[in-house]
C-alpha cells in the first residue's frame, strides 16, 4: 500500500516537474494564433508611423476654410440644411387656438407650452426687477398662431400662405412646432392646414381620420419587410424619408393624422434626436398601430 | 445664607437668558443687508433645543436625481459657505452688483427661501426657453450684435437649491457658462436651502411676484 502511495507520488512530482521545465519544448515561437492565422513576428506596432502629409493634404476634398479674423484653419464640417427655429408647442394645441380665435364653437382656447414658457419667464423677470430696481421688457415676438389666423381670415390661398410662413421662418421670427420641420428645412404648411381641416371636422362632429390603406405600391420609399419571429410572422414597414417630408406628413401618409407622430418618433429614437431633425435617405421603422 | 446663593444663581441665569445664545460668529450676531430698498435681517434661531423637521430633515432622496454633488461643480466657479453667502448678500446684493438666485421650481421657493433670494428657475435658462436672452439682459448682459451678449457689465451670481443633493444650481450655472457668462461672475452655495436651514438661519416664506 505504502509503496503505492510512494509510485504515484514520485510519478506526480515527475509530471509536475514536466510541466514547469518543458525539457522537450524546442523554444519554438507561435506561429498561429487561436485561430491558426499565422502570425507576422516581423511587424512592428508603432504610433509614430510616418503619414505623408502632402498626400494626406490631396486627400481632403473639401477646401479648408481660413477664418478671417483668428487666421486658424475650420475644419470642414458635415453641411446641415438651414432649420427653422422650434419650440415645444404641441401642433394640436395651436390648432385649437387657431380655430377657437376663428370662432369655431365648442373649441376652447388652451395654454400652449410656449405661452406658458413666456408666462413664466415673465414671472423671473419681475423677481429680478423687484430686486434689482431696472425695468426689464420681455420682447414682443410673433407667433405662428396669430399668422396663421391673420392668413386665414384674410382668405390667403394655401400657396400664399405657404409663402407667408416660410419667409417669417427663414426671417428667423417665428418658431414653429417640430414635427413641421420637413427634411429640406422649409415649414410643412400643407400639414399645418391639413390639421386645422382635420381639428374643424372633429370638432364640428366629424368622424376622426381612418388609418389609410398604405402598400409599397402606392407610397414611394415604403419597403415591406417579413420578420419570421419564433412563433409568428411580423411584417416590419420601413419609409425612406423623401425630400420635403416632415414628421407630421409621414405621420399623415401612415396613419391618417398627426397624433401619432410620437409613435413613429419613439420608434426611431436612435435615428432622430428630435422631432424636427428629418433627413432626406433616412429609413425610419413605422410601427403598427396598437388596437 | 442658603437663600443669597440661590438669588445669586436666579440672576445669573436670568442675564444668561437675557443675551444672544446663538450668534452667526463670536463677533456677529446677525446679518443685514437691503435689496432694492427692502432691508433683510439674518439671525440664528435662538432655541438651542431646536431640532430640523420636515422636508429640511430627510437625508435619503432618491438618486438619481437627487445626487450629491461636487465642491466644485465648474472651472473657475468658487463655491460659498454660509458665510460667504452672507458677506456677498451684505456686499454685492446690497450694492446692486450681485444677485443670490434661487434655482429651484417656483413650487419650492414658495415653501420657503433664503432672504434675499430671487427665483430664476434653472430650466429657464437653458438654451431652449426662447426668452432666456431676455433673462440675461435683466442681469445686465447687454446686446453686441450677431445674436451675442456682452458680459461685462453683468452681474454676480450666487445660486443655490434644495441641498448637496440638488443639481438644480449646478445646472443652472452650467447653462448659464454656456450662454457665455462668465465663471467669475458665478458662485455655488453648495448647502443650499437645507445647509441654511441646519444651522438655524432665517428662512423667509414669500411667493414669486406677479
Amino acid at each position: 500500500m505504502i509503496r503505492t502511495t510512494v509510485a504515484l507520488f514520485l510519478f506526480a512530482i515527475v509530471v509536475c516537474g514536466l510541466i514547469i521545465l518543458r525539457p522537450f519544448s524546442s523554444g519554438e515561437e507561435v506561429a498561429g494564433d487561436r485561430l491558426g492565422t499565422p502570425i507576422e513576428t516581423d511587424v512592428e506596432v508603432t504610433r509614430a508611423a510616418p503619414t505623408d502629409l502632402a498626400a494626406l493634404a490631396e486627400a481632403a476634398t473639401a477646401p479648408l476654410v481660413t477664418n478671417a479674423a483668428t487666421g486658424l484653419v475650420e475644419a470642414p464640417r458635415r453641411i446641415d440644411v438651414a432649420r427653422p427655429n422650434t419650440d415645444d408647442t404641441r401642433l394640436s394645441d395651436m390648432t385649437n387656438n387657431v380655430l377657437a380665435e376663428l370662432g369655431f364653437a365648442g373649441v376652447e382656447t388652451v395654454t400652449t407650452n410656449s405661452q406658458t414658457q413666456r408666462r413664466s419667464t415673465s414671472d423671473i423677470l419681475a423677481g429680478i426687477e423687484a430686486a434689482t430696481g431696472h425695468r426689464s421688457v420681455l420682447e414682443e415676438s410673433e407667433t405662428l398662431e396669430a399668422i396663421v389666423i391673420a392668413a386665414l381670415r384674410a382668405g390667403e390661398t394655401d400657396e400664399r400662405i405657404d409663402t407667408i410662413i416660410n419667409e417669417a421662418a427663414a426671417a428667423g421670427t417665428v418658431a414653429v412646432p417640430e414635427i413641421l420641420v420637413t427634411s429640406d428645412g422649409r415649414v410643412d404648411t400643407h400639414v399645418l392646414l391639413n390639421n386645422i381641416v382635420t381639428q374643424a371636422q372633429i370638432a364640428s362632429g366629424g368622424a376622426a381620420p381612418t388609418v389609410p390603406e398604405v402598400s409599397p405600391d402606392n407610397t414611394a420609399g415604403m419597403e415591406v419587410r417579413v420578420v419570421q419571429r419564433a412563433t409568428d410572422e411580423v411584417e416590419a414597414r420601413f419609409y425612406t424619408v423623401q425630400n420635403g417630408d416632415s414628421l407630421g406628413a409621414i405621420s399623415i401618409k401612415f396613419f391618417g393624422s398627426i397624433q401619432h407622430y410620437e409613435t413613429i418618433f419613439e420608434a426611431n429614437k436612435g435615428l432622430l434626436s428630435s422631432p424636427d431633425r428629418i433627413r432626406v435617405g433616412q429609413r425610419l421603422v413605422i410601427p403598427q398601430l396598437d388596437a | 445664607m442658603n437663600h443669597r446663593i440661590l438669588m445669586a444663581a436666579f440672576c445669573f441665569m436670568a442675564t444668561a437668558g437675557n443675551a444672544q445664545d446663538v450668534r452667526i460668529t463670536t463677533f456677529k450676531s446677525d446679518s443685514t443687508f437691503a435689496l432694492n430698498d427692502q432691508t433683510f435681517t439674518v439671525t440664528r434661531n435662538q432655541d438651542t433645543q431646536a431640532t430640523l423637521g420636515s422636508e429640511y430633515a430627510l437625508t435619503s432622496r432618491a438618486c438619481p436625481p437627487h445626487c450629491l454633488q461636487p465642491l466644485i461643480v465648474a472651472d473657475g466657479v468658487a463655491t460659498f459657505a454660509e458665510l460667504e453667502v452672507l458677506t456677498f448678500l451684505e456686499e454685492h446684493v446690497t450694492g446692486g452688483t450681485g444677485l443670490f438666485i434661487d434655482a429651484r421650481s417656483p413650487a419650492d421657493y414658495a415653501t420657503g427661501s433664503i432672504p434675499g433670494a430671487v427665483n430664476v428657475p434653472f430650466p429657464t435658462l437653458a438654451a431652449e426657453n426662447r426668452y432666456r436672452d431676455d433673462i440675461l439682459r435683466a442681469l445686465g448682459a447687454v446686446d453686441k450684435g450677431d445674436d451675442a451678449l456682452d458680459f461685462t457689465q453683468a452681474m454676480a451670481l450666487a445660486l443655490y437649491s434644495g441641498g448637496p443633493w440638488s443639481d438644480d444650481a449646478p445646472t443652472a450655472i452650467e447653462h448659464l457658462l454656456a450662454a457665455g457668462y462668465p465663471a467669475e461672475k458665478l458662485f455655488y452655495f453648495r448647502g443650499g436651502i437645507q445647509a441654511w436651514a441646519h444651522v438655524g438661519l432665517t428662512i423667509q416664506h414669500s411667493q414669486n411676484p406677479g
